[in-house]
């Protein structure tokens, strides 16, 4: 009895915390209509300043907390809605998503830089170890009480703010009908600042609580321990906080139990309490009803133009021709980035027809990357042929599967489903001692008179499959399905008023989108030949995700340019001082809130502008015709 | 017999009657007007008729058919065809390939055999908009716009034609011309369901009207009975000070001249 007590204080501790930062990602979302993934990432951020100013420079704690969530947290906040936040069209979840995702990266890209990982620190607990009081003969700390009470203060000051005061039901009613809360005198900007300041604020205030309560100041834990937030926001369809907070606390229970009552030292339970919150996000997921397609709010910008046959014909000869022309000049390591660039290359083109052609979001794909790898050894052990076909098919059932349970629900369920699996498969499956929790080794690809042994031979190879797969994939989307994904992407709604099937489209284009993933990732792994569970850490399919609408999503090019970058970025980083030596995190992130100002990417604003310069010399050459023939009559010289 | 019926239909947003006890009907080879002030819940009824919206109670009787519970694609493919208030075009698509789209996607459930091509410039010409088939329709006019719409809709060979606002952006050359396509329609066997605020439009093409006010049916009959109807006069510009000589607007007043859009 007494050790249930103590888990369930435990776990009201826990779950109090997920509560506080849960909540905080309902204001956001309530009130702006911006769902936040870094929010996570941003209450890292202010727990590692914390600490900064507590230990580091010696603070007192009230006044070092009171920096950080009564100073900086708002200013971040309120800073970030105003200068990013407030210029993106909600209606376009695409480009929401990435924006935040960006904004996750580059939180964690910024913390690594200035608080390197290979120095050790930590946060002491608030109170000392005295500090408990003693309930049916169980211990409760000061620090679990402390949790506890914040989150019930938090939950009554959210209501009565909310909902009672004029303040916070404008703020709610901003998200409803923006234009309508304007006329009506407010300033929908600083409303929307405020709720992001009392937002990021509430994540502060978690990251900090989680960092002292467990003393684990670590960027990648307090990052995404939001994702167990997300699971108790979602509970709550990221609108009602008292079901927020109900899904937060059976959230920390679960979790707190599992740890007391399940005991086991290997195999996929051994992961459980790591994965409960995934498990609680997807099964929320699950039971969630069908949302409404919803009218009258296609996102407003300019769509990108789709390359002729001839042009996307032409590119992909380029690329065979440049990685040809570039081989004498390749070595050592260079030749190995650009061997794996390739390889995400051709993982980028499933980005391009699931994002850029299907608009759908998938944080998976390395996921996908790391099954093709990990299959491709297991059905090919001699890296034949047959295995790699077998591979992709496999990838694309799996595929069709994992996106099941949200392919009714919105682009934001998929994205937040993806992640959640994706965690679960790496932890349940890639990090088990029989798959990939150790180095595999994988063979390199054997093909009929063609020998990839060599690494200038494979990089041939992987640039002529880049090519062709990349003129296929353009080709899907001139075709009559490439239609349809477009008319899917560009009104949901429209389309099931002619008659389409959404879900039977939005399959096929999963089902195509993971195939070529997986065998991307057979290659990657043939190209590799030595993988483990790590190169396929959950959290990275994000990179390849957001480097892709970087250089533009709707292109099969930006695929190339964006697994090139992604290999190359380590390569080049070790060089650059030390601020930067987190390149690629910096340069994704800040690559990607890029999109605010070019929402369809770099090669399409590069493009058009070379456009618009030839446009504009087309234009003015006719011009000079009727001059030269006046200053004849005017019997000036041709050449003056 | 008509071709769409509700029964009662009834939408309450939170303590709102968006609709209360709603009953209308559309028969083939007609043009019924479906008109009321703003707010009156002619956009809500229809999002209920195409299935993007579920009632709170009642039926919506398709032929004769209870499809209340069907999904929006499932409808569209036993014959509604519809435009949208606020406009729902492909827009990365050229209007072309808006139409186009939508002739494939038929022939693929219907597995007829279609030549889309033919079909596809068929209705480009039948609309109006040969010369602006290659542009894509996210640049269009307004105006223009609803007419790809309009083609969207066609292509789709609907029974039952729901326009919600199409005279919205239309000069008055255009919405000639759309007056007489919508008697076009209707001479075909299609049963229209207008919903417009241009009065002129309305009264010319539409030989039933039928009134909506703040989610009630308060009246039905044609154009001239309507026009004379006091509650309708009432529910346009007010009950408590009735205007001196009747409804003014040129729509409504009988007088014909200009384009008359009412609040």
């Amino acid at each position: 009895m007494s050790l249930f007590i103590g888990l369930t204080i435990a776990g009201l501790a826990t779950g109090a915390i997920y509560a506080i930062a849960a909540s905080g990602l309902v204001v956001t979302y309530t009130t702006s209509g911006v769902f936040n993934f870094a929010h996570g990432s941003l209450g890292m951020l202010m727990t590692f300043l914390y600490w900064q100013l507590r230990v580091a420079d010696h603070w007192a704690g009230p006044w070092a907390l009171g920096a950080v969530l009564l100073v900086a947290a708002p200013i971040v906040g309120a800073g970030l809605q105003l200068s990013l936040v407030r210029w993106i069209d909600i209606n376009d979840t695409g480009i929401m998503l990435v924006m935040t995702l960006a904004l996750l990266v580059l939180g964690m890209g910024v913390a690594y830089a200035i608080w390197p990982a290979d120095t050790a620190r930590a946060l002491g607990p608030f109170f000392g170890a005295a500090a408990f009081v003693t309930f049916l003969g169980q211990r409760i700390t000061y620090e679990q009480l402390l949790c506890i009470g914040l989150a019930v203060a938090v939950a009554i000051g959210l209501r009565l703010f909310l909902f009672n005061t004029r303040l916070g039901i404008t703020m709610r009613a901003v998200v409803d009908d923006r234009p309508l809360v304007a006329l009506n005198g407010w300033r929908t900007a600083k409303l929307n600042a405020l709720s992001w300041a009392i937002g990021i604020s509430l994540g502060a205030l978690a990251a900090i609580l989680q960092a002292t309560l467990f003393d684990d100041l670590s960027v990648l834990n307090l990052t995404f321990l939001v994702v167990n937030s997300f699971a108790a926001a979602m509970l709550g369809r990221l609108r009602n906080l008292p079901l927020t907070f109900v899904g937060a606390l059976v959230l920390g229970l679960a979790a707190s139990y599992v740890t007391g009552y399940v005991h086991t030292q290997s195999g996929p339970l051994a992961e459980l309490e790591t994965v409960l919150p995934t498990l609680f996000l997807v099964i929320v997921l699950l039971a969630l009803p069908s949302v409404r397609l919803r009218v009258g709010a296609p996102p407003a910008r300019r769509s990108p133009r789709i390359a002729s046959a001839r042009v996307s014909g032409i590119q992909s000869v380029l690329v065979i021709v440049v990685a040809v022309v570039a081989l004498p000049f390749l070595h050592g390591t260079n030749l190995g980035a650009v061997n794996q660039g390739l390889a995400l290359a051709i993982l980028g083109l499933a980005v391009v027809l699931l994002s850029g052609y299907g608009g759908q979001l998938n944080l998976a794909m390395y996921t996908f990357l790391g099954l093709g790898a990990w299959l491709f050894t297991k059905l090919s052990p001699g890296g034949g042929l047959g295995g790699l076909v077998l591979v992709t098919l496999i990838g694309a059932v799996a595929g069709t599967l994992f996106a099941l349970p949200a392919l009714r629900l919105r682009g934001l369920e998929l994205a937040l489903s993806t992640l959640a699996l994706s965690e679960l498969v790496w932890y349940v499956l890639f990090n088990q001692s029989n798959v990939m929790e150790n180095t595999i080794t994988i063979h390199r690809l054997r093909l009929p008179f063609i020998s990839l042994q060599g690494a200038r031979a494979n990089l041939v190879f992987l640039a002529v499959v880049f090519a062709l797969l990349a003129f296929g994939v353009a080709a899907i989307r001139r075709s009559s399905f490439g239609r349809l994904l477009a008319a899917t992407k560009d009104s949901p709604a429209g389309c099931a008023t002619i008659g389409l099937n959404l879900s039977l489209t939005k399959i096929g284009i999963t089902a195509l989108s993971t195939a070529l993933a997986t065998f991307a990732g057979a290659l990657y792994g043939s190209t590799q030949q030595q993988v483990t569970a790590n190169d396929f850490y959950f959290y990275l399919g994000l990179f390849i995700v957001l480097i892709v609408y970087i250089w533009g999503v709707h292109s099969p090019l930006a695929a190339l340019f964006g697994g090139l970058s992604l290999a190359i970025f380590p390569v080049i980083a070790p060089h650059l001082p030390a601020w930067a030596s987190q390149l690629t995190y910096l340069a994704v992130g800040f690559g990607a809130l890029g999109i605010v100002i070019n929402p369809n990417g770099t090669l399409d604003a590069v493009s058009s502008r070379v456009r618009a310069a030839w446009e504009n010399r087309q234009i003015r050459r006719p011009a000079a015709a009727p001059l030269r023939e006046e200053a004849r009559l005017l019997g000036i010289p041709a050449d003056s | 017999m008509a071709f769409l019926q509700t029964h009662e239909i009834s939408m309450r947003f939170g303590g709102i009657d968006a609709l209360d006890a709603v009953s209308i009907s559309a028969e083939p080879g007609l043009v019924t007007g479906l008109i009321g002030p703003n707010g009156a819940g002619k956009t809500t009824l229809f999002n209920i008729i195409t299935g993007l919206q579920p009632p709170t109670s009642g039926q919506v009787f398709l032929d004769g058919r209870d499809v209340t519970s069907m999904s929006v694609y499932r409808r569209a493919r036993l014959g509604i065809g519809r435009t949208f208030q606020r406009l729902e075009i492909f827009g990365s698509l050229s209007v072309r390939d808006n139409i186009r789209v939508t002739v494939e996607v038929r022939r693929r459930w219907s597995r007829q055999r279609i030549d889309i091509k033919h079909e596809t410039d068929a209705i480009l010409a039948r609309v109006g908009l040969e010369e602006f088939a290659k542009v894509p329709a996210d640049t269009l006019p307004t105006g223009s716009a609803r007419l790809v719409e309009l083609g969207r809709a066609l292509a789709t060979r609907p029974r039952l034609l729901l326009l919600d606002e199409p005279g919205s952006g239309l000069d008055a050359a255009e919405t000639e011309a759309f007056g007489l396509l919508l008697a076009d329609l209707a001479q075909d066997g299609l049963a229209v369901l207008l919903v417009e605020h241009d009065m002129d439009l309305v009264m010319k093409a539409c030989s039933h009207l039928m009134v909506l006010d703040f989610g009630e049916f308060i009246a039905s009959g044609t154009p001239e009975e309507i026009r004379a109807n006091q509650q309708v006069q009432d529910a346009y510009l007010g009950a408590e000070e009735p205007p001196v000589g009747g409804i003014t607007e040129p729509g409504l007043a009988g007088a014909g001249a200009g384009a008359g859009a009412l609040p």
